[in-house]
């Protein structure tokens, strides 16, 4: 039976306070999605090594182009702050210290899941295309696929790809930031 | 499409920091249930006028024999602090000015439904009885009837029905208070 309950959203705002006021501490490994304030997953060993591989990668190949912030915060609206695993953003000589990026900022972002998957490729993936994210990169430990979601219109991602094993590919905002898969999973 | 996502809980005691720090305030009107900050739908007259009755009858008919509480908190376990419309407590001298009620405390929990009966019934009938709430009466305005909880067993009211018109009934706690549906619904 379907069962109508209406969740307190929780701006950004607010979450940020709640952080202020210890009740969410360092440990807490959270995001918040769209209001709500959800738990991420521990992160096991290989995707711990994948978001190393791949911030390494990009900071040899990206350079001063872009600023790579790894599983730090972004906020792409008023109810949303998500903590990636990779984010490239526009280089800004503060470093983001006055504000967290927003998606006019960011020039990739890159998820890496397990048991997370089918809401990284759906919830999320919805969420970022409404809130304007241009590519979204889902690294999926499940079956080592990496699959590229581009050009976000009306809220979906219009081209979705699997990127075909060893062949180069960047983000389309950073040509020359060039990677392979085996940069990625080694 | 069931999607995985946890929900980070928030224990009551984090609730209560929420307010103290500002995030909820006093005219959000929002309960926690298991850990969820829920938001309670908007008061329309139907519903202002059943609590009201139910606010004036039950003074009337417990003297001493109980605290009427309206709309307030009670603290059910670490997670739950739900605001019953009604609740009839046990006396305390300090009328629970230091600790809100707990579920020993609760002799009769009563929620007017109009667009949360289904919630109502379910996942609110299923907390009370849980933590052992004696009884729990749902006033349902939409269908015009009172509906009884009692015998909490294993997590289930084992006794559930809607009362019938012009019956006599009383909280088991508190046989003297006796009522019916017309006094309740009018």
């Amino acid at each position: 039976m379907a069962v109508e309950v209406t969740r307190r959203r929780f701006t950004a705002d607010e979450y940020q306070q709640m952080g202020r006021a210890g009740i969410l501490r360092e440990g807490d490994r959270v995001e918040l999605n769209d209001g709500e304030i959800v738990t991420m997953t521990p992160i096991g060993p290989r995707h711990g090594a994948i978001v190393d591989r791949l911030s390494r990668a990009f900071f040899t190949n990206a350079g001063d182009a872009a600023i790579v912030r790894t599983q730090g915060a972004v906020r792409l609206n008023a109810f949303t702050e998500p903590q990636p695993d990779v984010v490239l953003l526009r280089r800004r000589d503060d470093f983001y210290e006055s504000a967290h990026p927003g998606p006019d900022d960011i020039l990739l972002v890159v998820e890496v899941a397990e048991s997370s998957i089918r809401y990284d490729s759906t919830v999320k993936a919805a969420l970022y295309a409404r809130l304007g994210v241009v590519e979204y990169w889902l690294v999926d430990l499940n079956t080592d696929a990496i699959t590229r979601y581009l050009e976000p219109v009306d809220g979906i991602y219009r081209r979705v790809t699997v990127v075909p094993p060893h062949e180069p590919f960047a983000p389309t905002l950073l040509p020359e930031c060039v990677v392979t898969t085996r940069d990625v999973l080694g | 499409m069931a999607v995985e996502v946890t929900r980070r809980r928030f224990t009551a005691d984090e609730y209560q920091q929420m307010g103290r720090a500002g995030i909820l305030r006093e005219d959000d009107r929002v309960e926690l249930i298991d850990g969820e900050v829920l938001a309670m739908s908007p008061i329309g007259p139907p519903h202002i006028g059943s609590v009201n009755r139910l606010n004036h009858l039950f003074a009337r008919l417990v003297g001493d024999a109980a605290i009427v509480q309206v709309q307030l908190p009670v603290r059910l376990d670490a997670y739950s602090e739900p605001q019953p419309d009604l609740a009839l407590l046990r006396p305390r001298a300090d009328f629970y000015g230091t600790a809100a009620a707990g579920p020993d405390d609760v002799l009769l929990a009563i929620e007017v439904a109009q667009s949360s009966l289904a919630y109502d019934r379910k996942v609110k009938a299923a907390l009370y009885a849980r933590r052992g709430i004696a009884e729990y009466w749902i006033v349902d305005l939409n269908g015009g009837e009172v509906i009884r909880h009692a015998d909490p067993v294993d997590g289930r009211y084992r006794r559930v029905a809607a009362v019938p018109n012009d019956h006599e009934f009383a909280p088991s706690l508190l046989p003297g208070c006796v009522v019916t549906t017309r006094d309740i619904l009018g």
